[in-house]
């Protein structure tokens, strides 16, 4: 078991080390001189210069890309461009209300999905079955924008039934009056795809052998489903939930923009509007490394699921 | 068939008919009218080949049809204790299943759920049916499980099913369906999937447990041999419909339909080797059987044949990565040795994981051998370079186990068997080489037309054919058969083994002959090689090792091989 | 090549359905899937007719008052507006001013007021139009463009972006993964190192990385950035398809008769796995359609002079609450309609493809 973690975390610093080269191979080549990105229009050569000394772009490459990694070890990115701000204490105060936000809408649309995708997997090829799916798919081709827009015109500002946008300063306060519309967005959102996709899930399992063997021990058609199949089937799901789990910290970009929540997601884009890199690097970086621990996690849930994992 | 003593029979299935439906114009009709009734206390076998319709009866019997696309017409009775099984609510119906009436199936890996433990999918049934309460079903799946013969109860009952062996886990199936002492276990095919060895165990076993437990058993196979030794009553199915039905001394002794007949003389047998194989035509046709069957055919050695093919020391181990850097070696095969006679053939005999196919792959070099060398007219295949194989590609061949694996499915017959033809620029041009494939395909017994067609057109027993066809292309010397029979049905694996000796006999090619099963190996083998966890146990003329096997492992697989009906035994 | 010879000597003789053709029937039979797949005609049809400026061409002309209303609700006044000069349609007024009340109520809260004023301004300011229509099929935008043929334009777009980012992704996809899981060793250790550093970053932040960097919007910048990060799911399965089919025996035969790598990768498997490709391809292109969508949103897709469906609903953001609804239903429908007729058509697809899932 250590030894599997030891070995698993072994193998993930050639994929750190890619991630690394990868954006610093964005920002420094792709992204072409910051300098002249900050200096604005009114820039002579010798601001230039100065700037490019400050930033360090004057330096080899190889010494840019130390100090790159130096940066990621000691969590230190320095400051925002455009605020002055120390980009870790960004970091650390736009994680809550993602997380606000993210969290209840990640559980609740798993549970309904779920749900939902037992029903119509149980009775597939019926009437409902078919009017579900279509459903499904119509309400997954409508733009997240469009309902975003949509919902907040009418559910708050016309219908005045929660605040248009506006995040507070109490927990309680931000959950249950600031986060539920774009909760409940969030998960309209995702409710189509998911059901979608575990009704699969589910239908692969329908079909396996030992379903039909559990009928033929004289299962009931609950038992069947919520206990044999469903635990087959959370193998995959499990699987899709942690897929989506590193995006929890890289927050909503669309509904935190939208209704005005500080999250992480909303600083993303404004920073990528303002051409702030040292935010964007370091958003990138640590979503990434968190996104190399959280499959290690699963790897291990893994095992707790399906007794067939042998971790080696 | 009426029931010995005229006692009311156990279950009676009326003019059962039950329908699939393909697509919205299309019903494809499985089952079409067949009755017959299962007696208390007694084994009755359902006999057929695939498509015969003998599973879906089975599962019609416990309502297990797949309930989106199957239909059972009115008018259909499945009667059991005075009920029509096909008339009950949902509810009663599961009361019945897994109590009264329980079932075994083919497959035991996929029919047991894997991510619970044994222990969990047996007290399921004790706490359902019997009401027992978790300690005592616990107590209980115990005693099950000592009962089916299951080592170690105590810690299996913890296990999950991949940590059993095949057999294992079809003995845990069977504690499960026995676990409430029904009256009726239906099991479909247990055995087929198993090695020969453990087959033998499974049978007795359900046998001592249908004696024990006096309850009937429905046992439903493809094997004819394995029902003579195990049933009381016969039914034979063929698409659909009851062929013949009656006492199993009655059918293997004074069998009445043609078709009974074929189905039992179609397959090789350990006793008799006919020149050729009946195949189910020369019993369908009116007259007198014509020919096949009757002359024997004598094989062997002398020990002065020209050698062909010389293998020495044939090893081959597969590695799995373990701990930090380490890694474990498996040996797949160890130190074979053998050589192959011009002209002749060498059977391979063994279960699954004895290496016999890894030996095969190797030869071919479509596996790494790890150690070794194999003799070709003096050029090691194991080792020469890729290019140099080239030349020998075309000489050695090989016809795989399943025809509807082994085709490339968006071919065409044509295109199939022109590629070698084009790779080895055999024939000086296309329309030289299309005459070419249109003389093979009338020589393996296919129309001219074939050539536009694709694999999907064409039954299991015709694509063998076609795959036997791309051998044939290249003329090769050595024709490599791995399995090439065991998947088709006995009929059809008749005519597949009659056309691999005619061209045996009409190109001299040598065969190495891959096999399971015993007694085809013995009707096509001269010499007998028998495999066991990569080693080579025994090798000897096929007449030698069938008569006076040496190895103790040679002898428990002969002796584990159905002998079908041996006339009045003592039960 | 003599397929081609074993093809035209075919079709002299009775033709016999190969797999792609008795797909090509079951997906016939399909009534759901021929409909949807007449839709993504309709569309295909839309986007080449509009890239040829055969249809639309004249979309920026300013053919109608500012934010003329469709011609089925009738003119109506604009807010303060003096050029309505038609009888005022009661209902559409009355919502107007709901909506001006509305945004009284909400005060301090209210962050798109500025917004607000400052389209009023706009529109008071532009108000002294002249010879423009009063209605229009479909609405006209702020400036009084024909919002239908705006659409269409942004059809042309968004269209175009998705499918051929989805072919980028898919063309780089199927190479990678044939290589991947064909030859195993080193090679699929590589292409899987590559795949493990792009799937670490998740796809939306990874594609505004991009975007930051580059920092020049455009259509062909739009299809690098999605083809060039989108490849990662098809690649997977292309590779556990190859890695599936090697070892299958038709593989091993091919092997044993002499047929060369390439041939065995490209000639052999291909075909095989094709279906796999096609059905990702076109899933791919409704991701992609709506991951341009919300980028042109955001202002990081098309650049300014091109209009797509994440424009027209920027700007039909700030339309909705002064109550002009039009562009925003217009491209929602359009999306809709186009995404949900692609989807349908990738489950027909699918279905026909692969009769055994279902």
């Amino acid at each position: 078991m250590l030894g599997y973690v030891v070995r698993r975390l072994w193998q993930t610093i050639p994929t750190l080390l890619g991630v690394v080269l990868l954006i610093f191979f964005l920002f420094t080549w792709v992204g072409g001189d910051p300098a002249y990105l900050l200096a604005g229009k009114i820039s002579n050569p010798e601001q230039i210069e100065n700037i490019r000394h400050q930033l360090g772009v004057d330096r080899p490459y190889y010494i840019q890309l130390w100090i790159f990694i130096q940066q990621i070890a000691t969590g230190d990115f320095g400051e925002s461009w455009s605020t002055n701000e120390k980009v870790s204490a960004i970091f650390a105060t736009r994680l809550g209300p993602s997380l606000t936000v993210l969290v209840p809408l990640l559980l609740v649309d798993t549970l309904l999905a779920i749900a939902a995708a037992m029903l119509v997997a149980y009775v597939r090829g019926s009437l409902t079955d078919r009017i579900v799916m279509i459903g499904c798919t119509v309400g997954q081709s409508i733009s997240i924008l469009v309902y975003i827009i949509v919902f907040q015109y009418v559910l708050a500002y016309q219908l005045g039934w929660f605040p248009v946008q506006g995040w507070g300063n109490g927990f309680a306060e931000n959950l249950l009056k600031f986060s539920l519309l774009p909760i409940i967005v969030g998960v309209i959102v995702s409710l189509a795809p998911d059901t979608r996709l575990y009704r699969t899930f589910f239908l692969d399992e329908i079909n396996q052998d030992y379903v039909r063997t559990a009928r033929a021990k004289g299962m009931s058609e609950g038992r069947v489903m919520w206990v044999h199949v469903l635990r087959n089937a959370s193998i995959p799901i499990i699987t899709n939930v942690m897929i989506q789990l590193p995006g929890l910290l890289a927050g909503a970009f669309l509904i935190e923009r939208f209704f005005s929540i500080p999250g992480v997601g909303r600083e993303v884009i404004l920073a990528v509007e303002r051409s702030d890199f040292p935010v964007i690097k370091a958003v990138t970086v640590y979503v990434a490394i968190a996104t190399m621990i959280i499959n290690l996690v699963a790897d291990l849930l893994y095992r707790v699921v399906d007794p067939r994992v042998q971790l080696k | 068939m009426t029931s010995p003593n005229g006692t009311e029979p156990l279950v009676g299935i009326r003019d059962l008919k039950v329908d699939f439906r393909l697509d919205r114009t299309t019903i494809f009709q499985a089952v079409k009218g067949v009755s017959f009734d299962i007696p208390v206390n007694s084994t009755v076998a359902l006999v057929g080949e695939s498509g015969s319709g003998k599973s879906v009866t089975a599962l019609a019997i416990l309502g297990l049809l797949p309930k989106e696309n199957s239909i059972v017409p009115a008018g259909s009775r499945i009667l059991y204790g005075g009920r029509n099984l096909l008339a009950l609510e949902p509810g009663e119906l599961q009361k019945l299943r897994g109590a009264d009436i329980s079932m075994i199936f083919q497959e035991p890996m996929s029919s047991l759920n894997p991510v619970f433990t044994v222990g969990f999918q047996l007290t399921e049934v004790l706490t359902k049916h019997l009401g027992m309460t978790g300690k005592q079903a616990r107590a209980r799946a115990l005693e099950l499980l000592r009962e089916v013969g299951i080592p170690e109860p105590e810690i299996k009952i913890d296990a999950y099913p991949f940590q059993l062996s095949g057999g294992q886990q079809q003995r845990v199936m069977i504690a499960i369906a026995i676990a409430c002492e029904p009256k009726l276990l239906i099991a479909d095919e247990p055995t087929t999937a198993l090695d020969v060895t453990i087959q033998k165990q499974i049978l007795e076993l359900i046998a001592a447990l249908q004696k024990r437990m006096r309850m009937s058993v429905l046992f439903i196979t493809h094997d004819l041999a394995l029902v003579g030794e195990i049933a009381d009553y016969v039914v034979v199915m063929r698409e659909g419909e009851i062929k013949e039905q009656g006492k199993v001394q009655q059918i293997f002794e004074a069998p009445q339909d043609p078709y009974t007949r074929a189905l039992m003389l179609c397959r090789p047998q350990l006793t008799r080797r006919p020149r050729r194989l009946p195949v189910i035509d020369d019993f369908l046709k009116p007259g007198p059987l014509a020919g096949a069957g009757l002359e024997e055919r004598s094989r062997g050695l002398r020990g002065d044949e020209e050698v062909i093919l010389e293998v020495r020391h044939l090893g081959k181990s597969f590695y799995s990565r373990e701990g930090l850097f380490g890694k474990r070696e498996f040996k797949a095969v160890k130190d074979v040795s053998f050589k192959l006679a011009r002209g002749k053939t060498l059977g391979i005999v063994g279960e699954s994981g004895s290496g016999k196919t890894t030996v095969a792959l190797t030869l071919l070099r479509l596996r790494g051998a790890s150690t070794g060398e194999a003799l070709f007219e003096g050029a090691d295949l194991l080792s020469i370079p890729q290019e140099e194989m080239m030349r020998y590609k075309r000489r050695i061949q090989i016809v795989f186990q399943d025809p509807y694996a082994s085709l490339n499915p968006r071919f065409t017959i044509g295109q199939l068997l022109m590629e070698p033809l084009q790779v080895h620029r055999i024939g000086s041009d296309e329309s030289e080489r299309r005459d070419m494939v249109y003389k093979l395909l009338e020589e393996v017994g296919l129309p001219e037309v074939s050539f536009f067609k694709y694999p999907h057109e064409f039954s299991g027993g015709q694509r063998q054919r076609i795959a036997i066809a791309r051998c044939l292309t290249m003329k090769p010397e050595v024709l490599i058969c791995d399995e090439a029979v065991s998947a088709l049905d006995v009929s059809v694996q008749a005519q597949v083994l009659n056309l691999l000796q005619d061209l045996q006999d009409e190109y001299h090619m040598s065969y190495i002959f891959i096999s399971h099963d015993l007694a085809v190996v013995k009707y096509m083998a001269d010499q007998v090689m028998v495999m066991n966890e990569g080693e080579v146990v025994e090798v000897a003329n096929s007449d030698d090792i069938y008569r006076n096997p040496q190895h103790p492992y040679t002898k428990k697989l002969l002796s584990s091989i159905p002998q079908g009906w041996r006339g009045a035994r003592a039960r | 090549m003599t397929q081609a010879a074993a093809l035209s000597l075919g079709a002299q003789r009775a033709e016999s359905p190969g797999l792609w053709v008795l797909a090509w029937r079951r997906f016939c039979r399909d009534r759901v899937g021929l409909a949807s797949f007449l839709i993504v005609v309709f569309f295909f049809g839309l986007m080449v007719a509009s890239g040829l400026h055969l249809i639309a061409a004249d979309w920026s002309k300013e053919v109608g008052v500012n934010y003329a209303p469709p011609t089925f609700s009738g003119p109506a006044i604009h807010d303060g507006g003096p050029s309505a000069p038609l009888a005022p349609d009661s209902s559409r007024a009355e919502s107007a001013g709901k909506a001006d009340a509305a945004a009284g109520d909400i005060e301090i809260v209210d962050p798109l007021a500025d917004v607000l004023a400052e389209i009023r301004a706009q529109s008071s300011a532009a108000s002294v139009a002249e010879a423009q229509a009063p209605t229009l099929a479909f609405g006209g935008d702020r400036w009084g463009r024909d919002v239908l043929k705006k659409t269409i334009k942004g059809t042309e777009t968004s269209m175009f972006v998705g499918l051929v980012a989805a072919l980028l992704a898919a063309f780089l996809a199927t190479v990678f993964g044939a290589l991947a899981g064909y030859y195993g060793g080193w090679i699929d250790d590589f292409f899987n190192w590559f795949y493990s550093v792009f799937t670490s970053i998740p796809y939306l932040l990874l594609i505004l990385a991009i975007a930051a960097v580059l920092n020049q919007k455009g259509t062909l910048t739009v299809i690098l950035i999605l083809g060039l990060t989108g490849w990662t799911g098809i690649f997977r399965l292309v590779r556990a398809e190859y890695l599936k089919h090697k070892v299958r025996e038709y593989i091993q035969a091919a092997d044993a008769i002499g047929a060369s790598h390439a041939r065995r990768m490209f000639v052999h498997i291909l075909p095989n796995v094709s279906h796999v490709i096609l059905v990702q391809l076109s899933l791919h292109v409704v991701l992609f359609i709506k991951s341009e969508v919300v980028l042109s949103f955001l202002g990081f897709g098309v650049g300014v002079d091109t209009v797509s469906w994440g424009s027209m609903l920027n700007e039909a953001q700030s339309e909705l609450i002064l109550g002009y609804w039009w562009q925003l239903v217009a491209a929602t429908i359009a999306m809709a309609l186009l995404v949900t007729g692609f989807s349908l058509f990738t489950d027909a697809l699918r279905d026909a493809l692969d009769p055994k899932l279902k």
